[in-house]
């Protein structure tokens, strides 16, 4: 009987400790563009090993669902987690997370976009075929104001554009280039403007998730 | 009886050429093994007995020949591509930035002259040694003697994006430069020799296997693995029961292609194609 007391005692204990220890935590909730294969993942998660007291990472390949809890105390804000994730090769698409009071912070691919100052360079794949593509491509997302430089490798298919963030958006660029013909991957350009194309620049569509 | 001598001797002939015939032969699926909770990136043979690396569940298994485990050494960060020599097991940790050996005297991590930042494969050929670092887009080489390091981010030749996985042969360095979409090999020296699979559309060639003959690579994101030469002519593309393949062995005449998302293990033979 005491040693039932005992032990049970003990559970309590470790009850109470868990969901203090559970409490004391952030959770993060990232979604990642970019995540394809295990070597992404872990390289993601290897990345993350640099926030020492991470815990609880888990990554869906799948989806890019990204997920792990780190100490309150050390009050890690949205932006180093989008910073880190950049770093590690990626691009974050939203970021949230609950923190151990229970509010709720997020920030949206829009709001990113709109936190972002100066300068900024990225990459976006851009569906096409040949050196007449890579003009066509290049002259489209050159033509949008506050693009200061802007690359396509017709191997590869990225397209890397610099740009002033104040005055535009990657997402304005991507429009852009999908009017001039070219799929891109987070617009598809029109079937007539795809039409009007070339017969040597008819590339391969890109398929979209619905 | 003259002509039925005649006869004879031209059947005799007949029969002789049909013999001296090549019958093409290709790589057919033959039997597909479900692995039970494991997820596999590399896999490599001690002993004829079939070893997996299990990145996601920090592991490596032995199978038998259903599939089942009998063995497993645990305790690893992300098993990547392994290989093996005689008894020991080479396994590169990709979460901790070393390389580990496994034999009967035990576990001992590789002592190297440089660090690594995830090493995703390694590959061993009598006392040479060579690591696929990738982060640092580079390959390390051991010649028994010395180290050297050779490539860097870019995707010139001579240059990776992210490679995977390496295999050392007798005369070449054989690398799956994963997100340049090709393979690229090298000699001993390091120098580029040449470059193949890079006009067939792959998206991340994250497996080799050289064979003595022909060239196995995993084309990740396309369910497919495709064979060369050693030219690098296509020679034929594997997709049956394959499905995000990441490693590829040949052992006992079979060609095993392990599945990373859906655990299975494809084994292929080689048979004649049907007229």
């Amino acid at each position: 009987m005491k040693k039932s007391i005992i032990v049970s005692v003990l559970i309590m204990f470790a009850v109470v400790f868990g969901a203090t220890a559970q409490e004391g935590k952030d959770k993060f909730m990232v979604q990642v563009d970019g995540l394809g294969c295990p070597f992404c993942a872990y390289g993601l998660e290897k990345k993350f090993k640099e926030f020492k007291g991470i815990k609880n990472v888990k990554i869906d390949i799948e989806t890019g669902d990204f997920s792990f809890s780190y100490p309150a105390e050390k009050a890690l804000t949205l932006g180093d987690v989008e910073k880190q994730v950049e770093k590690a090769g990626y691009t974050p698409v939203t970021a949230k997370v609950e923190r151990a009071n229970g509010t709720f912070e997020e920030s949206s691919a829009a709001a990113m976009m709109q936190k972002t100052e100066g300068a900024v360079t990225k990459n976006v794949m851009v569906a096409g075929n040949c050196a007449m593509c890579e003009a066509r491509i290049t002259k489209a997302a050159a033509s949008v104001n506050g693009v200061t430089d802007v690359s396509w490798d017709k191997d590869t298919k990225i397209m890397k554009v610099s740009f002033d963030a104040e005055l535009t958006s990657l997402e304005n660029v991507e429009k852009e280039v999908a009017v001039a013909g070219h799929d891109t991957k987070n617009h598809k350009a029109h079937t007539d403007d795809y039409g009007n194309l070339p017969a040597c620049c008819k590339y391969e569509r890109l398929s979209y998730k619905k | 009886m003259r002509q039925s001598i005649i006869i004879l001797i031209g059947l005799v002939f007949a029969s002789a050429c049909k013999e001296k015939e090549i019958v093409p032969k290709e790589w057919v699926l033959s039997k597909t093994i479900q692995l039970d909770g494991v997820n596999p990136i590399g896999l490599s043979q001690v002993n004829g007995a079939i070893w997996l690396s299990d990145g996601d569940h920090n592991r490596l298994v032995k199978i038998d020949k259903e599939g089942q485990i009998t063995e497993t050494i645990d305790s690893l960060d992300r098993p990547m591509h392994i290989d093996a020599i005689e008894e020991t097991l080479f396994i590169p940790q990709y979460g901790k930035d070393v390389v580990e050996t496994v034999d009967k005297k035990g576990r001992f991590v590789m002592q190297l002259t440089d660090s690594l930042d995830a090493p995703a494969g390694v590959s061993v050929f009598n006392n040479e040694r060579a690591i696929a670092d990738f982060y640092n887009n580079r390959i390390l080489y051991f010649d028994g003697v010395n180290w050297i390091s050779f490539g860097k981010e870019g995707k010139a030749q001579g240059e990776f994006y992210y490679p995977t996985d390496v295999q050392i042969t007798n005369d070449k360095i054989w690398v799956a430069d994963a997100y340049n979409n090709r393979v690229q090999v090298f000699d001993k020296k390091g120098g580029f020799v040449q470059m193949m699979g890079q006009d067939e559309k792959m998206n991340a060639a994250t497996g080799i296997f050289v064979a003595e003959k022909e060239v196995f690579v995993t084309d990740f994101e396309n369910d497919r693995v495709l064979v060369f030469d050693k030219a690098g002519k296509l020679l034929q593309v594997l997709r049956d029961q394959i499905e995000k393949p990441t490693d590829m062995m040949l052992k006992d005449k079979k060609l095993y292609v392990i599945n990373y998302r859906n655990g299975k293990l494809n084994v292929f033979d080689k048979q004649p194609i049907e007229k």
